[in-house]
């Protein structure tokens, strides 16, 4: 670094060039690393206010005075509405996102997003969510390493409902004999048929929109099955930094507490299954 | 070009040393809040849905 400035680049007018574009080269590395950077570290800051904003926008609307007969209203959501906050206990107390109406690219920036035309918390059907699993808040980054059991608790404006990651595919055959016995999984046991290709864990190709069906894998078949399997379903990509298939976990609903109004604050005990 | 635009820079070392950090910033604040999240949704491998 000196402070006599050269007047000309050293070397002729190649050198020069080959200086330049060796330059420009170096220029779009750092851009690309810097890219990486955005998406992997800064969108989750971006996302992490959009979340908070839409979390105290639903807790403003749930602070409106309730309905007397306390019954749940999904329908006229816009897209991009909180509706339901969801919590996975395993992955600590401190896991809570709110989910918002429709899996459009802005508002999955956001949080996890309902895909329309699916069960919302609670229904008969398949309440199906899609997450990001890199950068934008990441709400699925782990969700790979749900097990069978785990709990996944879905708060709504009157209740609570626990769904449980259903049995994998490698544990339906001995369910009875080895994780039946876990207090953790009551309730929760291999689906039969139509179900029986409905585990805790699949990997799907992009096109295969069938998981989201309120039979998965079987679309349409709803109007021959009698009384459906209150579902939970989440997706993400897979593998993780690419989007060449898609992550599906399976949950079932093993339990509903009804909030109750003298007591708001009272929680489910299965927001302690922390470990 | 990085020595073509030292070169141009004005004023004493400290000055220029300045303005070259201030261009630096410009052009990553530039790249974080306008180029990157405009081509990202262009880039296929964020997508997260089934279809």
């Amino acid at each position: 670094m000196s402070t006599v400035a050269p007047t000309a680049p050293e070397g002729g007018g190649a050198r020069s060039v080959v200086r330049g574009v060796g330059e420009v080269f170096i220029t779009l590395g750092l851009v690309i690393l810097l890219f990486v950077v955005y998406e992997v570290y800064v969108t989750d800051i971006f996302s992490a206010a959009k979340q908070r904003e839409a979390t105290s926008a639903l807790d403003d609307r749930w602070g409106t005075p309730a309905d007397p007969e306390r019954v749940e209203r999904f329908d006229g959501l816009d897209e991009g509405a909180g509706f339901a906050k969801m919590f996975i206990p395993t992955f600590g107390a401190d896991y809570s996102f709110t989910i918002l109406e429709g899996i459009t690219e802005k508002t999955l920036e956001i949080g996890p997003g309902h895909y329309p035309d699916t069960a919302y918390p609670g229904e008969p059907g398949n309440f199906a969510v899609a997450g990001h699993r890199v950068g934008k808040g990441a709400p699925f980054n782990d969700i790979d390493l749900l097990n069978s059991c785990d709990a996944i608790v879905v708060e709504t404006r009157y209740n609570w409902f626990v769904y449980r990651v259903l049995p994998k595919a490698d544990e339906v055959a001995d369910w009875a004999g080895t994780r039946a016995a876990d207090p953790r999984c009551v309730g929760v046991s291999p689906l039969g048929a139509p179900y029986d290709k409905v585990v805790g864990q699949r990997i799907v190709s992009p096109g295969q929109g069938e998981v989201v069906a309120p039979v998965p894998g079987l679309p349409g078949a709803e109007n021959s099955v009698g009384e459906q399997v209150t579902l939970m379903t989440l997706t993400t990509c897979h593998p993780r930094f690419s989007d060449r298939e898609r992550l599906i976990v399976h949950a079932v609903m093993v339990k509903q507490w009804e909030k109750d109004p003298n007591n708001p604050g009272a929680l489910p005990p299965e927001l302690k299954e922390t470990v | 070009m990085y020595g073509w635009i030292w070169r141009h820079l004005p004023g004493p070392f400290a000055v220029r040393v300045l303005t070259a950090v201030l261009l630096i910033a410009g052009v990553v604040a530039l790249l974080m809040f306008v180029v990157f999240p405009w081509i990202e949704p262009k880039l296929p491998f964020n997508e997260v849905t089934t279809e």
